[in-house]
């Protein structure tokens, strides 16, 4: 079994949304009859509204992302499991003010699901929705079954860079446009060494996959599904580059590309090793005359205390560099 | 029989009650653990909110299920098996009564609407490798004018039988698709629910009789 602090298996969902609800009161609240999270100005006048979802325990995503510039809206699901149709139905109605709502989501069949039906109802109700599947989890499946891809950290790439662009009074066309085209210009990977545990039982849970002591596990999902291959566990510069060879191929990334980078811990893995690894990635880049044009490096979506990290490459043109670079703020994220 | 509806609901509640641990267990093996949770926590959900179901027809009793199950629960449990449910309801809609060939109908639209809500097929462990094989038994029935008790009976039979079978196919569908030839050998969770549930449904019905 793996320790949590918590009280019961149950009640973590709740009591979190009400811990952070009373901590970010300025920013959040949350809607009266359904488990979802909205930012507070929302819905905002001539801005088209976001809406995320998914499973509890990636913290900071993805309610973390609530904020100026960022998410307007997010259904909240259980540990791992996606939010239901009405939560996510109730999200859109929340944030809609006129000018339609993009969801953006990562690529599970429960949230799939969940979101289309939500979709349908928006629409028959003659709300403007679009949604946009992030899939940029190069391990979960090979480049000729790209659509079967999990989405992961890439996601609040998507986030950051559809928040910019509605902010700035966008066409719901053209913020789905760019979550599209960050999508298709993202690509990531990552390694854990240890697994996660849902909370099931009094002060903890079972792990929801095994390694053993010296193993590591590449292309390790954020549910701990599992990835390509088991080894015996590799120093940072090598696993570095075994993450961001098939990242670099798979786009392909090329010389003379601009690239958005983010190294992403997966919950239980310090910030003095994601900067010992960006440091190796950065002579990986340079040596293939890639230029790094903007960093992120911390936790951003993580899978509750996993060991690991994961690494997400974004090409960019003008549009996507300006968008990544706009301030943005949140009570869990900060950029200026 | 409609107005048994709600206490069969409660049959369920407690059958999957009594099966929780067993399918948190299989699910363990090959998603996340908690079937059995989310389940129980489904269909105590659709009783909460339809606490009057005392309908006279039968299909519009199975939809109100299946549209509860189906937007309030989340995960990949509510689309899956409310779609089962509101297309069931669809095929015997008006009905107060089910004959066998009824049955075979509501049955083949729960295969249907899992279908079309999961893009799966029968043989990629699923749901529909235990649903599918009950029409099927269902199909001979009818074509030999067998009676509903031995025509139900046989289709608990054959949605066992289905189940079982799962243990021997590689998952293509949702999250236990990505462990491939690693799903060998374990049953698929949502196969031994719908089984239950199913089980359970016929069970109730035929001591109506």
């Amino acid at each position: 079994m793996l320790k949590k602090f918590i009280n019961k298996p149950e009640d973590v969902v709740n009591e979190m949304i009400e811990g952070y609800l009373v901590a970010h009161k300025d920013v959040v609240r949350k809607l009266d009859s359904s488990r979802v999270l909205v930012r507070k100005e929302a819905p905002i006048e001539g801005k088209v509204g976001i809406v995320t979802g998914g499973g509890s325990g990636h913290k900071p995503a993805f309610i973390g992302y609530i904020g100026e510039n960022l998410l307007d809206a997010v259904a909240v699901g259980d540990i791992f499991a996606s939010p239901s149709a009405k939560q996510i139905y109730d999200a859109i109605k929340a944030v809609d003010s006129g000018r339609g709502v993009l969801c953006v989501l990562g690529n599970y069949s429960g949230d799939v699901m969940n979101f289309d039906m939500a979709v349908e109802m928006a629409r028959d109700e003659g709300i403007k929705v679009e949604q946009v599947i992030i899939n940029d989890d190069v391990g979960s499946a090979p480049r000729e079954n790209r659509e079967n891809r999990r989405g992961v950290a890439g996601e609040v790439i998507v986030w950051k860079a559809v928040g910019a662009k509605a902010a700035k009074g966008a066409s719901l066309e053209e913020v789905k446009e760019i979550a599209q085209r960050v999508n298709d210009n993202t690509r990531s990977m990552g390694v854990a060494h240890s697994p996660c545990a849902v909370p099931s039982k009094m002060y903890g849970g079972e792990p929801t996959f095994t390694l053993g002591e010296m193993e590591m596990e590449i292309g390790v999902g954020h549910h701990g599904e599992p990835g390509v291959k088991r080894m015996p566990i590799k120093t940072a510069d090598e696993v570095t580059k075994m993450l961001v060879e098939p990242v670099l191929e798979d786009l392909p990334f090329r010389k003379g590309d601009r690239v958005s980078v983010l190294i992403n811990g997966l919950g239980s893995t310090s910030l003095l090793e994601m900067y010992i690894i960006y440091r190796k990635l950065y002579q990986i880049l340079k040596g293939r005359e890639i230029t790094i044009a903007i960093s992120f490096i911390g936790e951003f979506f993580t899978s509750l205390e996993m060991g690991g990290f994961s690494i997400t490459l974004t090409r960019l043109d003008k549009e996507l560099e300006s968008l990544l670079k706009s301030p943005a703020k949140s009570p869990l994220f900060h950029y200026c | 029989m409609a107005s048994k509806i709600v206490s069969i609901l409660q049959e369920i509640v407690k059958v999957l009650e009594e099966k929780k641990a067993e399918l948190n267990r299989l699910d363990a093996n090959l998603g996340d653990g908690d079937h059995g949770r989310t389940v129980v926590n489904a269909f105590r959900n659709v009783i909460e909110q339809n606490k009057d179901l005392e309908y006279k027809d039968l299909g519009d009793a199975l939809q109100k299920i299946g549209r509860t199950l189906a937007f309030s629960t989340g995960a990949a449990t509510g689309p899956l098996f409310g779609s089962a449910f509101i297309e069931a309801g669809k095929r015997v809609q008006g009905k107060e009564k089910l004959t066998l060939r009824d049955w075979k109908n509501a049955l083949s639209g729960a295969v249907e609407g899992v279908k079309k809500r999961g893009k799966a097929e029968v043989g990629d462990k699923t749901m529909l490798d235990t649903l599918y094989p009950a029409v099927k038994a269902l199909e001979q029935s009818v074509d030999k004018n067998e009676s509903l008790k031995e025509g139900l009976l046989k289709a608990i039979e054959a949605a066992k039988r289905g189940m079982e079978s799962t243990k021997d196919l590689i998952s293509r569908r949702g999250r236990s698709s990505r462990l491939g030839e690693r799903t060998i050998g374990h049953i698929d969770p949502g196969a031994a629910s719908s089984y239950y549930i199913l089980q359970t449904i016929i069970k109730n019905c035929l001591e109506e009789e």
